[in-house]
């Protein structure tokens, strides 16, 4: 994991909705195992920005690179395998099927990854907390249980990127340390991070701040 | 895991499963009648060709109508039905054509009074005796008439107490070969058990005499089935067959002079007085033809029925793509192919066709005994080819019907559908 140079690397990315510039002509540098926090206003570009590098959406116009990866060049289905091998989710709705247990839930990334290994999906959940919640379905855990859960199948292929959009904004105080804790933890294990934040506070978490204004980078 | 998945779409969505199983049973109804009809329309046919029976009935002109077998339905025939004179039959044997009639074999039937209640009758010949000037020893009946009828036992003869018992009603009544049974009050012996795959086969046949007797109608007869050699139709027995009278002197005498079976019927209508002759289920080249087209338009509506049943499923499986939409969204960003989330929809719809299709096979089937006693006035053939091909057409439907939704599945795109968008 600690591979040396960049993890995340883009040129000129940019994105267009019809008439919308959302993404304006991107530079963007992250390092490998570094953990940076993604800030602006609403309507700034953050979610289009992580859909791109998260390989859920594909760019208008400009390069992008992950862990040496042209992913810009790769078509729909290079991008899926992409996306199933190398990066990790973290949604604000945490998006956990309401009818299947916290460990299914995990095992459904495992399942779309390679195989259901369901000894490494107790263990995801055992390293985010919840080793007594594994037969709980997402309607009988808290919001930051659930966020838990979310994070355990993010990190159960150990990919080396993770993306997190927003994912204590539907936390309270108490839970948001403890989702900040496990991220600060994986970020020790040497992943590369990429956390998107309204809270200040937040931010400040991360090694770094980027911040993003009309679809352009500030700092 | 993935059971789950496909089990709590069920458990989510009872109604939208229940219009699956529901669309796939009423394709399956329409597919089984149809094809069951279709295929058994065939064996009919396959069957006459082989045995070659009647095709002319001769019938009396007041009352040319599609035959009833069982006249009217029950009871005596009713006072002033139209009859034949049983003593003319045998002008039948001095036609022009007499050499081509292979056969004739007259019709009464009705129902009679037996030890376990009212029971179809029908008289007929079996082989009877009927003397002519130059063939004194000649003889004539359903078996010529009827070489497919099969028998478990012995034809009767004529002119003895004794009687064919159809196969449905002996196994009804539980009757052997050589039981003997009460009939009008009288002692008669089974002869045989007869299969002729049609309404034979759930009556009694018996000689003439006693059945015009049980009936009050001595010496009358309804109709008459009458095998002759035909030479096939062309313009000029079209012609003659819609009005003998439109055609000029020289035209007539060659009509008249060939066998064709309008000739044939028009003479017979000579000598049988009060009589009109048709051909009927004419084992002619024709008939074939349009038993041909008749099979290619069942097969046209069963396809038509298929492609409904399908856009009926599509229309299902997308609402229900569209309620999943944001499982599908994930399960794509989690590296989810489109295939391999059409499966899971395939789970869904093809469990229901197949339940669909399995009571739409048994509806259908009775269906097809409906419209084939309306038609023929016997039970279609079982065919147990109709049961794996059902199967697989509902299931065909379905997967067609998920196919054809599958677009919504890939056009979802993951980005869109995790950030409500
Ligand atoms: N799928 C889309 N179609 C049209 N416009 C979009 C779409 N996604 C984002 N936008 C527009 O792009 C801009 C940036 O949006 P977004 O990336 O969601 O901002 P943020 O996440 O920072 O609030 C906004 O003006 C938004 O309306
Ligand atoms: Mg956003």
């Amino acid at each position: 994991m600690t591979m040396p140079g960049y993890a995340i690397e883009t040129r000129r990315l940019t994105k267009q909705f019809g008439r919308v510039l959302a993404l304006n002509e991107v530079d963007l540098a992250i390092k490998t195992g570094e953990f940076a926090a993604l800030m602006g206003a609403s309507g700034s570009g953050k979610t289009t920005l992580m859909n791109i590098l998260s390989c859920l959406d594909s760019p208008s116009s400009g390069d992008i690179l992950l862990e040496g990866t042209a992913v810009g060049e790769l078509d729909e289905e290079g991008r899926r395998l992409f996306r199933s091998r190398r990066i990790g989710l973290v949604f604000q709705q945490f998006h956990l099927i309401p009818y299947l247990n916290a460990l299914e839930n995990v095992m459904l990334a495992q399942y779309y990854h390679s195989v259901v290994d369901e000894p490494s999906a107790r263990k995801a959940l055992d390293d985010v907390g919840l080793s007594h919640r594994f037969d709980h379905l997402p309607g009988q855990l808290s919001g930051g249980e659930q966020q838990r859960v979310c994070i355990a199948r993010a990190l159960v292929n150990r990919p080396g990127l993770i993306f997190a959009d927003e994912p204590t904004g539907n936390l309270d105080e108490q839970n948001e340390e403890r989702v900040l804790d496990i991220l600060r933890a994986l970020h020790r294990d040497g992943r590369t991070i990429v956390m998107v934040t309204h809270n200040p506070a937040l931010g400040a978490a991360a090694e770094r701040i980027i911040r993003l204004n009309h679809g352009r980078i500030e700092s | 895991m993935m059971l789950r998945m496909v089990l709590d779409s069920w458990r989510r969505a009872p109604g939208r499963c229940g219009m699956m199983v529901l669309t796939a049973f009423l394709a399956a109804v329409l597919l089984t009648a149809l094809l069951t009809i279709s295929v058994d329309i065939g064996d009919k046919m396959a069957r006459e060709m082989k045995s070659y029976g009647a095709n002319i009935l001769v019938e009396p002109a007041e009352q040319a109508v599609l035959p009833e077998l069982f006249a009217n339905g029950q009871g005596a025939l009713p006072a002033g039905e139209a009859v034949l004179d049983e003593a003319e039959l045998i002008n039948i044997m001095s036609i022009f054509w007499r050499n081509n009639i292979i056969g004739f074999a007259p019709i009464l039937s009705g129902e009679v009074e037996s030890a376990t209640g009212r029971i179809p009758v029908i008289g007929t010949w079996f082989n009877k005796s009927l003397p002519l000037a130059d063939e004194p020893d000649f003889r004539t009946g359903q078996l010529s008439v009827s070489p497919f009828w099969q028998i478990t036992g012995v034809l009767p003869d004529d002119e003895q107490p004794e009687v064919l018992a159809g196969v449905e009603l002996a196994r009804q009544k539980g009757w052997k070969p050589g039981d003997t049974i009460t009939l009008a009050g009288r002692d008669i012996t089974v002869a045989g058990i007869l299969n002729s795959g049609a309404g034979e086969d759930y009556a009694v046949v018996a000689p003439l005499k006693p059945v015009q007797e049980w009936l009050d109608r001595q010496g009358k007869v309804q109709a008459v089935h009458v095998s002759a050699l035909t030479v096939p139709e062309n313009e000029l027995s079209r012609r003659a067959g819609d009005d003998p009278d439109s055609l000029d002197a020289e035209s007539y005498d060659l009509w008249y002079c060939t066998a064709f079976v309008s000739t044939i019927s028009h003479q017979l209508e000579e000598a049988v007085s009060g009589a009109v002759a048709r051909p009927v289920w004419q084992i002619a080249a024709s008939e074939g033809v349009i038993i041909t087209k008749l099979q290619w338009l069942l097969l046209l509506a069963t396809f038509a029925a298929l492609l409904a049943a399908a856009m009926g499923m599509a229309s299902l499986a997308s609402g229900s793509v569209m309620e999943r939409a944001g499982e599908i969204g994930l399960m794509k960003a989690l590296g989810a192919g489109n295939t391999e989330v059409e499966l899971l929809f395939h789970a869904e719809a093809l469990p229901a066709a197949l339940a669909g299709g399995a009571l739409g096979s048994a509806a259908g089937w009775g269906l097809a005994q409906i419209i084939s006693w309306r038609l023929f006035g016997a039970p279609a053939g079982f065919n147990w080819i109709v049961i794996p091909v059902i199967a697989l057409l509902s299931l065909v439907v379905a997967a067609l019907g998920v196919h054809l939704a599958s677009g919504r599945i890939s056009r979802l795109s993951p980005a869109e559908v995790l950030h409500g968008r």
